[in-house]
């Protein structure tokens, strides 16, 4: 057998081979050229040459491969010492591919999320994404196109700065219309990302602010909605009704510049020239492009920010009006970028991947406890070779390939379990309105990840239990049978320390996991300040189907009419924003003739919605009144405040006839309502505003208070919107249970691997401290039966091993405390109503460890109390 | 009969060879041009006049030890009577190592020598 067979080696024994055939072939010819006979030559030269497997044998032994040979012989004996316990190989390796692949899954997810923040983009790392103003989760797009190309023809420090700006739109012109994600873009969109098209162009600069309607397909939509047709490029496509010419198609994976958005294709920022306000103007709705840098190479964040910050205070000062509020620029590095999916996974995977990393150092405690005991159980084969001249260190090269055997095996399978969990991750996101691709990825940081953490962990508990054993001295070992059987003190000692090192990690992971599994409990009995049950709500794609302004507002008073007849629909309302899915919409708003400090950010979160929505949603009008039919495009612009809102524009006044100014004009207050959850339970409460939805609504969402389940309504809903229009794209139709549940997925993922990783923690500290009792109380068993015999009772033998493993436990626990205050303060911003230290959480842990390692000790101690001691005497 | 017992003979007059001699042999058989392994045995016994028989297992291992040190080298060639074969040859490194090997071998002889053919007159005096 074989352990590293290389190609070289099998090559060199097939040669030797050759050399000793043509030897013998020689030796032959010449003794048949003296006149033997064929036969005779043939069986003396084979005599003369000697044993050719011996020859063979010891000519190999010259070619230097030694080493190898020795390591294959210590393999192969780390194998056969694996396989006499079969038990403890798989235990082990079982517990160590769990342990490696929760931190491999982890890491995967970090790795398709956070390290790969923009697919198929060049050195990421130099990327940064531009925000403008306070830095939150998911902002509005921060800039203005005026002040983006400012920003980008004005800075010294970036080697290339791209905007965009995505939305829904209907693909229309096909059998079928079809919704896909569309992106307008600066033309050097792709080349700030780096990225080279398939097929055809991408834009050119000229391009960029002019009315030219082309687009460039990803490669996913060219491949399902155009059949990968060769020839597409110039081809006309209809979007939203309007014809459009393919000029290029994205490589494989591109999915845009927004990390875990996927954007099916791209135009520039106005392909149909009906944008020109938006264009030539700076504030208001005309802030719109999210804005990437690529920096050059040797510039620091720092000085980025610094050189943009320049740029920004100049324009700042040429427009003064256009830049109310907070105005000083941040500048993120991808991987948390507050743009997209990464804002979020930063402030998650890292503290999850922390978890993993404490159960697998947990895990390698175990193993080593398993692994000392073994030696110690071998302590007396350990010393026969010893003396019979195995020096120590290659004593502990054996033990440790043991312990690197089985991690190296474990890895092997945790890489394939990764290969399944990393796509695990994407079941974490319930069904909702965004094109999330969010996943883990396998790849090869990930195989690397695995590997070094085999290589840590088959150290661990290979090498540290065998630097101990081979301490030993070999004399005393086979001399003293069983006067310290118990394997030394030395030993004791470690082994004592393993276990009060795993209930010390354990006890944290525990904690945590209560902790994070109470703010879910939390999270979802909190009272969010609207109904959540009996409500259905579906999106009408009006706006991304090529209506015109009249049209869709005659549409919606048709859909308003249609769905609010239907039987079983309690109270009908539109709405262009539904809370709890992690989008929002936000405005600066200024009272009227209020004068706002230089920096002063006085952002609103805003909603437009129609009459009957608070009716619908079970919103308290504390003052004032709700939107009527009246409140539209005709009559004067109003505006319905929050309580937050109210107490920040007119604290001790009342709010009702105010006036604020938003995007430039002024709306009047006419009602107050309370405060409702806008995105997570735990949000510090944001000031709100409401305005008329047929003031100024933009997408229109259907919001219906049923009188039973509200998906029974579904297809009845759908049905009364396609009466009016059969081209009518509705979708995203789902209870607002469903929806609201995007708020807590975060907590979901936390409190799903925290409370698995804590399991883990609990069963390998419970299985470890009952595994050193057990195995000292069976090493005693001669002392308690001397013991006993010599008048101890039952209860004190009892005591006595009870309370050997109730130290350890209470030492372990003790440090685990201690443990667990640092590790809970990294945690304390993912909690909700409830304390990084809540004592009922800490104390049910602490007695939850605590009783299952007292059963864990007392049922060695049973066994123990009930030997009979003649027999335990006799026993060695 | 009469060859076998002639065979027989011969080989009772074959001599040991001495640990470290083989290389030094084998490196002078390859002065004279390259050579196969089987070739190196015929050499060493028709200049030895039968006396020195190399054993396969020792030339072998000695072959493929010189030539990891790197004083010979080899390549498969044909012989002369088409037989394919791998031949060594001398390195210059080899070279070198025969010179100290004789040099040593040299000096083995002469103090053995002295030994043994002391002058009796000097060893009573």
């Amino acid at each position: 057998m074989k352990w590293f067979p290389s190609f070289g080696f099998q090559r060199r024994k097939r040669e030797l081979q050759e050399e000793i055939d043509a030897h013998l072939q020689m030796a032959i010819a010449d003794r048949v050229a003296r006149g033997e006979t064929a036969e005779t030559a043939r069986q003396a030269a084979a005599r003369e040459f000697g044993n050719i497997p011996l020859v063979q044998d010891v000519t190999r032994d010259m070619w230097g491969q030694a080493w190898l040979e020795q390591v294959g012989r210590d393999v192969r004996y780390a194998l056969r010492q694996l396989r006499k316990s079969p038990g403890f190989t798989i235990t082990a390796t079982a517990m160590l591919a769990v342990a490696i692949c929760a931190n491999s899954t982890v890491f995967s997810w970090i790795d398709g999320t956070m390290l790969r923040p923009i697919p198929g983009a060049r050195e990421t790392g130099d990327l940064v994404s531009l925000q403008r103003g306070e830095r939150n989760f998911s902002p509005t797009p921060p800039f203005s196109y005026l002040d983006y190309r400012n920003l980008r023809e004005q800075n010294h420090t970036f080697a290339g700065i791209l905007a965009y700006h995505h939305d829904w739109i209907t693909l229309t012109g096909g059998a079928q219309p079809e919704r896909a994600y569309i992106s307008n873009v600066s033309a050097n969109y792709f080349d700030v990302l780096g990225i080279k098209p398939v097929l055809g162009r991408f834009f050119l600069p000229e391009e960029e602010s002019r009315p030219v309607p082309n687009v460039v397909l990803s490669y996913s939509l060219w491949k399902t909605r155009y059949a990968e047709d060769p020839a597409i490029v110039g081809k006309s496509i209809e979007i939203a009704r309007h014809p459009v010419t393919v000029i290029g198609v994205a490589p494989e994976g591109v999915v845009g510049a927004m990390p875990g958005i996927r954007e099916d294709l791209w135009v520039t920022l106005d392909p149909l020239g009906t944008d020109v306000w938006r264009m030539t103007h700076r504030s208001g709705g005309a802030v719109w492009l999210n804005v990437i840098g690529r920096l050059r190479p040797g510039v620091s964040r720092g000085q980025a920010a610094q050189d943009l910050d320049t740029v920004m205070h100049n324009i700042v000062a040429a427009f003064p009006d256009d830049h109310l509020g907070d105005n000083r620029i941040t500048l993120d590095p991808m991987w948390r970028s507050p743009f997209g999916a990464n804002g979020y996974m930063a402030a998650t995977l890292p503290i999850l991947l922390a978890f993993a990393a404490v159960v697998l150092l947990l895990t390698s405690a175990n193993v080593a406890t398993l692994t000392l005991v073994r030696f110690v159980s071998r302590r007396r084969e350990l010393a026969i070779r010893q003396s019979l001249g195995a020096n120590r260190i290659q004593l502990v090269r054996q033990m440790v390939l043991e312990g690197v055997v089985l991690s190296i095996v474990a890895g092997a399978v945790a890489l394939v379990l990764t290969s399944w969990t990393s796509k695990t991750f994407a079941w974490f996101f319930p069904a909702n309105s965004n094109p999330l691709i969010l996943n883990g990825s396998m790849d090869h940081k990930v195989v690397i990840g695995i590997a070094v953490s085999s290589l840590l962990v088959g150290v661990l508990c290979g090498a540290l239990p065998a630097w101990r054993s081979s301490h030993a001295p070999a004399v005393e070992v086979l001399k003293a049978e069983s006067a310290s059987i118990s394997g030394g003190s030395r030993n004791r000692k470690l082994l004592s320390g393993l276990v009060v090192a795993q209930i010390a990690l354990s006890l944290p992971l525990l904690i945590c996991s209560g902790l994070f599994l109470r703010t879910l409990r939390n999270l979802a009995g909190a009272n969010p300040g609207f109904e959540q049950d009996h409500i259905l709500t579906a999106t009408v794609g009006l706006n991304i189907a090529g209506y015109s302004h009249n049209e869709e507002q005659v549409i919606r008073h048709k859909i308003l009419d249609r769905v609010s007849a239907l039987p079983g629909v309690k109270v009908a309302s539109l709405t262009d924003w539904i809370p709890m899915t992690l989008s929002h919409k936000g405005e600066d708003a200024y009272p009227e003739g209020y004068v706002p400090h230089p920096h002063e950010s006085l952002k609103v979160v805003h909603a437009e919605v129609s009459p009957r929505y608070f009716e619908s949603l079970h919103i308290p009008i504390l003052e004032g009144r709700e939107f009527t039919p009246d409140d539209d495009e005709k009559a004067p612009r109003v505006l319905i405040v929050d309580q937050a809102a109210a107490r920040r524009y007119w604290p001790g006044q009342d709010p009702l006839g105010k006036e604020l100014r938003v995007w430039g004009s002024l709306f009047t207050v006419v009602g107050v309502v309370r405060n409702s959850t806008h995105t997570f339970v735990n949000e510090s409460p944001e000031p709100m505003v409401y305005m008329s939805f047929f003031q100024a609504g933009y997408e229109t969402m259907v919001q219906v208070e049923t009188e039973g389940n509200p998906v029974d309504l579904a297809p009845a809903v759908q049905n009364a919107i396609h009466e009016i229009d059969t081209r009518l794209p509705v979708f995203d139709v789902r209870s607002m249970r469903e929806s609201t549940q995007m708020a807590s997925s975060f907590a979901v993922i936390q409190s799903t691997l925290a409370g698995m990783f804590a399991l883990i923690g609990l069963v390998l500290a419970i299985t470890g401290i009952y595994g050193v009792v057990a195995y000292r109380t069976q090493l005693r068993t001669h002392e308690i039966g001397i013991r006993m015999a010599l008048g101890a009772s039952r209860v004190d033998v009892l005591r006595l091993v009870l309370s050997q493993g109730l130290w350890l436990t209470g030492i372990g626990l003790a440090l685990g405390l201690a443990f667990a205050l640092g590790l809970t303060r990294i945690i304390v911003r993912l909690l909700y109503g409830i304390g990084a230290n809540d004592p009922v959480t800490v104390v049910s842990v602490v007695m939850l460890l605590g009783a299952m390692s007292l059963l864990a000790c007392y049922l060695p101690a049973h066994r123990a109390m009930r030997r009979n001691p003649v027999t335990a005497i006799r026993e060695l | 009969m009469s060859t076998s017992m002639n065979e027989k003979d011969q080989y009772k007059n074959r001599i040991e060879l001495l640990q470290g001699t083989l290389d030094m042999l084998i490196l002078q058989t390859l002065q004279w041009g390259p050579q196969h392994g089987y070739g190196i045995v015929q050499a060493l016994r028709l200049r030895s006049g039968d006396v020195l028989q190399v054993e396969t297992g020792s030339l072998y291992p000695a072959l493929h030890r010189l030539e990891r040190q790197g004083w010979v080298q080899s390549e498969w060639k044909q012989s002369e009577s088409k037989q394919k074969a791998r031949y060594y040859r001398i390195t210059a490194k080899g070279k070198k190592q025969l010179a100290s090997d004789l040099g040593r071998w040299e000096r083995i002889v002469e103090a053995i020598g002295s030994v043994m053919y002391v002058k009796p007159e000097e060893s009573e005096s």
